[in-house]
């Protein structure tokens, strides 16, 4: 152990006399984090979807009395959707090349259904039947769910007019026709004046008057029973200030593994391969050092490095959600255990590094294969796993997806033990392998 | 090679090969105590391959090399400078002093670099000149004190003056009952230095004696 400490201390010595590296290789990898954080955050938030309008349906629709203004409700579902405009034959061609995920057609007629209100008509929904096409039926239903909503609400209102009148009277018109109508408050009232007027019919015109009366009672409570029919069940939204994208805690995870990533795999493979540039691998390899040795120690020094690094970066993360005024609690208690998965994932990426830089030629090889290899290697760990066949399981023999899932259990589960070990047992594995795997590509390093 | 002086190291049968390609193949060696052996041949001859094997750098694919005397240091210095060009001399001296387990690396580093005369500069091995690499590569060599010394072509890079001082140093080994071995492509050198000759061809040994019998022998056309 003590040969792994003296080649430590040169390395440690080497990257201080290379602060530019130092910085790029720390700052680089937060810049990515931060950019595919929002790319995660963001992508797929707009889905473009064609809508093809054969009505030709205008930016203010009257029905029921009420208008009805289509550009409004269109611009609130910009929110979730970016609708575009397209002909029929424009948006099918978009749809199945894909510029557009779903097509909401608009059939001829719509209108005259709407405001007939003798049918339901009917809006055609387009879309691949693929993963984003169900997410696309779930914006659609969404969005038509929000339209019958205001439309009902315009109908109850044209509905409670017609109840005012009938209990107040007054002038309206129904399909076109205008009509008068005295309203139950004073037909109750001249019933009582005619009771008075003629006692022997007093009882009569009595009971009808209660009558009346009860019916207009009745019509009062309409208003309520229509919008409880109209919604069953009303959702109350009430928005909260929990974590915002960049500090949620899957990007933070993603951020901190990205970070030891790039670190950990570049930083071991270049090293490595540095002892080959400098000729002097035949020199340690004769009895100085032991193979696995000179492996541990490139492995120590990128784990020690990247944990180094990711504990600053997860402690900005915590004074970042303390102090931005959301609601969430940073879990400070469990920075000690964070700091585990750090080593681990630092080691076990190291060890993979080191893989890298034993077969490569020299260090800008492993350098850059080193960085060829981590980028797509990483964005695997993002990608569905019922996705595409077979991205789960390479994504598992790459130490990247299993350190998310360590980090993200330790941020954000409650009982985060079982996750943890799995997510330990898996980088600890790798690691044993990848090492064992660096020792053998070795062997073609020395002289 | 018979020599009637104690062997320190020998090759038996000594082969390695890089895949397809053999670069030593049966080869024997001895280096006995008091010897100088130069080791010559044309360019992929195999020198420094088995120079490399000599000193445990490089593993043999068949035979064996066997330490007559385990106890007796070893020294090798690579035909490249084996050193890292961003420490500097004074270092790279240190550094591989403590992985020799050298009692005391920081005194013994500033004694060898005044020895091979070289200023204890704050400046990085890699910008040294070419020869004061190479007697960089020869201090480092020279840490553990050795009995053995394997050099791989030592004097390529250096000026007249700084051979003769490289041989200075060297040649004192052989002188205490070491041994001395190197690979060179002056047969001048050969002439003055060895007291022993091994030619080989393509990994093959093709002449093995003294230097006598060298002079003596048609080998030495092979070369020309």
């Amino acid at each position: 152990m003590r040969s792994v400490r003296f080649l430590l201390g040169k390395d440690t010595r080497l990257l201080r006399r290379s602060p530019a590296l130092l910085l790029a290789l720390i700052v680089y990898p937060l810049v990515v984090a931060v950019l595919v954080g929002l790319v995660v955050r963001y992508a797929g938030e707009q889905p473009r979807v064609a809508l093809v309008d054969l009505d030709n349906i205008p930016s203010v629709v009257e029905v029921g009395g009420q208008e009805f203004d289509v550009d409004a409700l269109l611009d609130q579902t910009a929110e979730d959707i970016e609708l575009v405009r397209l002909g029929p034959d424009e948006a099918e061609r978009a749809l199945r090349a894909g510029d557009v995920l779903a097509t909401i057609t608009i059939p001829d007629g719509f209108i005259r259904a709407l405001r007939g209100m003798f049918r339901s008509p009917e809006l055609r929904l387009d879309f691949n039947s693929d993963l984003l096409g169900s997410r696309i039926l779930n914006r659609v239903q969404a969005l038509v769910f929000s339209i019958n909503r205001q439309l009902a609400e315009t109908y109850i209102e044209a509905n409670l007019e017609y109840v005012d009148l009938l209990t107040d009277g007054g002038s309206g018109t129904f399909a076109g026709n205008p009509f008068d109508v005295i309203g139950l408050n004073e037909a109750g009232n001249r019933l009582r004046r005619l009771g008075a007027e003629n006692p022997e019919l007093a009882s009569e015109f009595d009971e009808l008057a209660t009558f009346v009366d009860e019916a207009g009672l009745a019509l009062g409570a309409v208003e309520a029973s229509l919008r409880a029919t109209a919604h069953p069940i009303d959702l109350v939204a009430v928005g909260t200030s929990g974590r915002d994208a960049l500090l949620s805690t899957l990007v933070q995870a993603f951020g901190l593994a990205l970070t030891i990533a790039f670190i950990a795999v570049i930083l071991a493979a270049g090293s490595l391969a540095a002892e080959r540039d400098e000729n002097v691998l035949g020199r340690l390899l004769r009895g100085l050092v032991r193979p696995s040795e000179l492996l541990a120690s490139k492995v120590v020094l990128v784990a020690l490095l990247a944990t180094a690094v990711a504990t600053i970066l997860a402690v900005a993360f915590g004074v970042l959600v303390e102090t931005s005024g959301i609601d969430a609690d940073h879990p400070w208690e469990r920075l000690p255990l964070l700091v585990v998965g750090f080593l681990l994932a630092g080691a076990s990426l190291g060890a993979f590094g080191t893989l890298v830089g034993s077969l490569a030629r020299d260090a800008r090889t492993a350098t850059l294969v080193a960085l060829l290899l981590t980028l797509p290697l990483m964005l695997l760990g993002l990608v569905p796993a019922e996705s595409v066949n077979g991205v789960a399981v390479a994504s598992d023999l790459f130490p990247f997806s299993h350190s998310v899932d360590f980090f993200d259990a330790t941020l954000s589960d409650a009982d985060p033990t079982g996750n943890l070990l799995r997510a330990a047992a898996w980088l600890a594995g790798l690691g044993l392998v990848y090492g064992a795997a660096s020792r053998l590509g070795m062997r073609r390093l020395a002289v | 090679m018979t020599r009637p002086s104690a062997p320190l190291l020998e090759a038996h049968h000594v082969g390695r090969r890089f895949g397809d390609r053999t670069a030593l193949e049966a080869v024997d060696v001895s280096l006995g105590s008091g010897d100088s052996v130069a080791l010559v041949g044309s360019n992929g001859a195999g020198k420094s391959t088995l120079l490399a094997v000599l000193a445990g750098a490089l593993a043999p694919t068949s035979g064996r090399i066997v330490h007559a005397a385990p106890d007796r240091q070893i020294g090798w210095v690579p035909q490249r400078p084996a050193l890292y060009s961003r420490l500097t001399a004074l270092e790279n001296l240190e550094h591989f002093g403590r992985l020799e387990r050298v009692r005391k690396p920081a005194a013994r580093a500033r004694e060898l670099l005044d020895a091979v005369e070289i200023a204890s500069d704050p400046v990085p091995a890699g910008v040294l000149s070419g020869g004061n690499q190479q007697r960089l590569n020869l201090a480092i060599a020279m840490l553990v004190d050795p009995d053995i010394l394997l050099l791989d072509e030592p004097t390529s890079s250096l000026d007249p003056r700084q051979r003769r001082r490289f041989w200075q140093i060297a040649e004192v080994l052989p002188q205490r009952g070491g041994a001395l071995a190197f690979a060179t492509q002056h047969l001048s050198e050969v002439d003055a230095h060895a007291s022993h000759v091994v030619l080989l061809e393509a990994g093959r040994r093709v002449f093995a004696g003294t230097l006598a019998a060298w002079n003596a022998s048609s080998a030495l056309e092979s070369l020309a």
